[in-house]
């Protein structure tokens, strides 16, 4: 009786199903290296198409603007999702509402938010620019390092803050030296995956950027470049944002599971 | 006795409506071995943390060295805790998590180093002094624990269930070497625990807690040979309860057999008490002499050390 499909079966199923999830991917990866940049035809392996990315001064220009945008709204979420984690884990008895609407940057549709905000700064009189886009982006990135971060407040020993007031420490220093030392692979796996959901994010960024070409961003240029059809240029500037943002993920899911010895 | 080092005055704990501690009175001398015994829920820890200082007395004072501490947080007491889990810093090494709480005095770094390293030679640890606490036994764990409040020389060492965490063999020898420590280091310990055995092996006196209230307090061998209450009689070691009544100043059970004991002044002829024997106390004969009972075996439990006998008398409660 046996309750497992023969083994052909299965192998087969997972075959599918991965190239369902990887071909495209693959055949951008493989576009981006092709010498005559048809999508048609292969005529020989080139880099020639990075080494052109390199010399188009509106994306260098857009990459830089994402990297601002990415390393400060990742550093401004850092810091404020964590003491909002600390925050609502100290208060946890008093409610669940606090902690639902924490969470909810994360749930409304892009589309929403990326309306709201507008409608918000517009309302302000702001103009838009860079720093509207990264206010708009510490908004969602805020909500992802808080979640990773109350994830590990979970099983956090708050004996040791105890312990730490009871040999002497001031709650400042237990703060410093105690619950940030022992949060950090939280707070850095969650910053590391705010910045890749910030470097890749199109729709808020569209919205919030204001007029002009000065604050254009890494996906904004794609999209706009995209709209004259896909160059070759397009698949390897893709191939790259995508291979930057795997290890940055990979990287934060290894330092969130191994964690500081202890934990 | 030295004059009290600590004294609570009627401090009372009240969470809500739930009074934690319920007026509880003690002196504490210097350099004591002070065991607080109790059941779960018997307010024994939160009266401990009322010590630290992570609670406030919401009435009563408690004082140290004659000065009203009821009111200065934590950080800011002579006073050390050891908490139960041991709270080691995860992240820090033995020898960091030691040096920790000098740190916070501010001393100078040579003499922080001198004083964490007497102190694990102390506890038996330099070859440990780089783990993390995570690459240590549960003994260990225990140990650093103990040093890292030791080294700051409290006047007060307050102890949460400190052997509450290890096995049978081990608790048995840290027993004696805290005993051993408290000793050298003429530190006064207050220890919680509900384990009475602990409390009588490790404590040179105990009070015995139960729902808030403080029922007695003493030496071990007071409180093991002259327990006050049915509940401290219970609570301490093994006790046979016979119920009797007083018809001429005799206890007598329903059976017709007669105590002679000493009675306490409280009890009047006519009143129903119960009488209470210790296991050790009682021997097994065929011919029946003054204190007798008559009974049927019905189970024997060998323990190695000793034998335990179930018998059950006519009209008794089982007795071992």
């Amino acid at each position: 009786m046996g309750n497992r499909a023969p083994l052909p079966l299965t192998l087969t199923i997972l075959v599918v199903v991965f190239a369902f999830l990887y071909l495209p991917i693959s055949v951008l990866f493989g576009l981006s290296f092709n010498e005559g940049g048809m999508p048609t035809a292969w005529s020989g392996f080139s880099v020639k198409w990075y080494f052109l990315l390199f010399q188009d001064q509106d994306i260098i220009h857009a990459a830089l603007n994402t990297l601002v945008v990415a390393v400060v709204s990742t550093i401004l979420a850092a810091i404020l999702g964590t003491l909002l984690a600390i925050g609502v884990e100290i208060r946890r008895r008093k409610g669940r509402l606090l902690e639902t609407m924490i969470f909810a940057p994360m749930i409304i549709p892009d589309i929403v938010l990326a309306i709201a905000l507008l409608s918000f700064f517009s309302l302000l009189d702001v103009t838009m620019g860079l720093h509207t886009i990264i206010v708009s982006h510490v908004v969602f990135n805020l909500a992802f390092v808080c979640s990773v971060v109350r994830a590990r407040l979970k099983s956090f020993d708050w004996s040791i803050v105890e312990a730490s007031t009871d040999l002497g420490a001031p709650i400042l220093v237990t703060l410093r030296r105690i619950v940030i030392p022992v949060l950090m692979p939280a707070v850095v796996a969650g910053s590391l995956l705010a910045f890749t959901l910030s470097v890749d994010e199109f729709i808020i960024a569209f919205f919030t950027a204001g007029a002009g070409r000065a604050s254009t961003t890494l996906p904004m240029q794609i999209f706009s470049m995209i709209r004259f059809g896909v160059t070759p240029e397009i698949n390897a500037l893709s191939t790259i944002v995508m291979i930057v943002s795997v290890v940055i993920l990979a990287i934060s899911q290894r330092i969130n599971r191994g964690g500081l010895p202890g934990q | 006795m030295n004059s009290a080092l600590l004294t609570i005055q009627n401090v009372e704990k009240h969470f809500n409506k739930y009074h934690a501690v319920d007026g509880i009175s003690l002196e504490i001398a210097e350099n004591e071995f002070f065991a607080l015994l109790g059941p779960s829920g018997s307010g024994k820890t939160t009266l401990l943390r009322m010590l630290a200082g992570f609670e406030t007395p919401t009435v009563g004072n408690i004082l140290l060295d004659g000065k009203d501490i009821s009111h200065i947080p934590p950080n800011h007491r002579p006073i050390n805790l050891m908490f139960q889990s041991y709270a080691l810093f995860p992240h820090m090494s033995v020898a960091q998590n030691i040096a920790y709480g000098l740190e916070m005095e501010k001393l100078p770094k040579t003499e922080i180093k001198s004083r964490v390293d007497e102190m694990m030679e102390m506890v038996q640890l330099p070859h440990l002094a780089g783990r993390k606490p995570e690459q240590l036994s549960g003994g260990q764990r225990q140990r650093v624990a103990l040093a890292r409040s030791l080294v700051k020389r409290p006047r007060l060492l307050l102890l949460d269930e400190p052997l509450g965490a290890l096995d049978k063999k081990l608790r048995g020898e840290m027993q004696l070497e805290l005993k051993r420590i408290q000793n050298q280091f003429g530190i006064t310990f207050v220890v919680v625990t509900h384990d009475q055995e602990e409390a009588l092996v490790m404590a040179d006196r105990v009070a015995i807690l139960k729902d808030g209230k403080l029922l007695q307090h003493g030496t071990p061998l007071e409180i093991y040979e002259y327990p006050q209450t049915r509940f401290a009689a219970d609570f301490i070691g093994v006790m046979n309860f016979f119920p009797a009544r007083m018809p001429d100043g005799t206890p007598t059970t329903a059976d017709g057999a007669a105590f002679k004991a000493s009675i306490p002044d409280a009890i009047r002829d006519g009143d129903e008490v119960l009488a209470a024997v210790r296991p050790e106390r009682l021997h097994l004969g065929a011919t029946a002499q003054d204190n007798s009972l008559t009974g049927t075996v019905r189970a024997i439990a060998y323990h190695g050390l000793d034998l335990s006998r179930c018998i059950s008398t006519r009209r008794s409660l089982p007795s071992r």
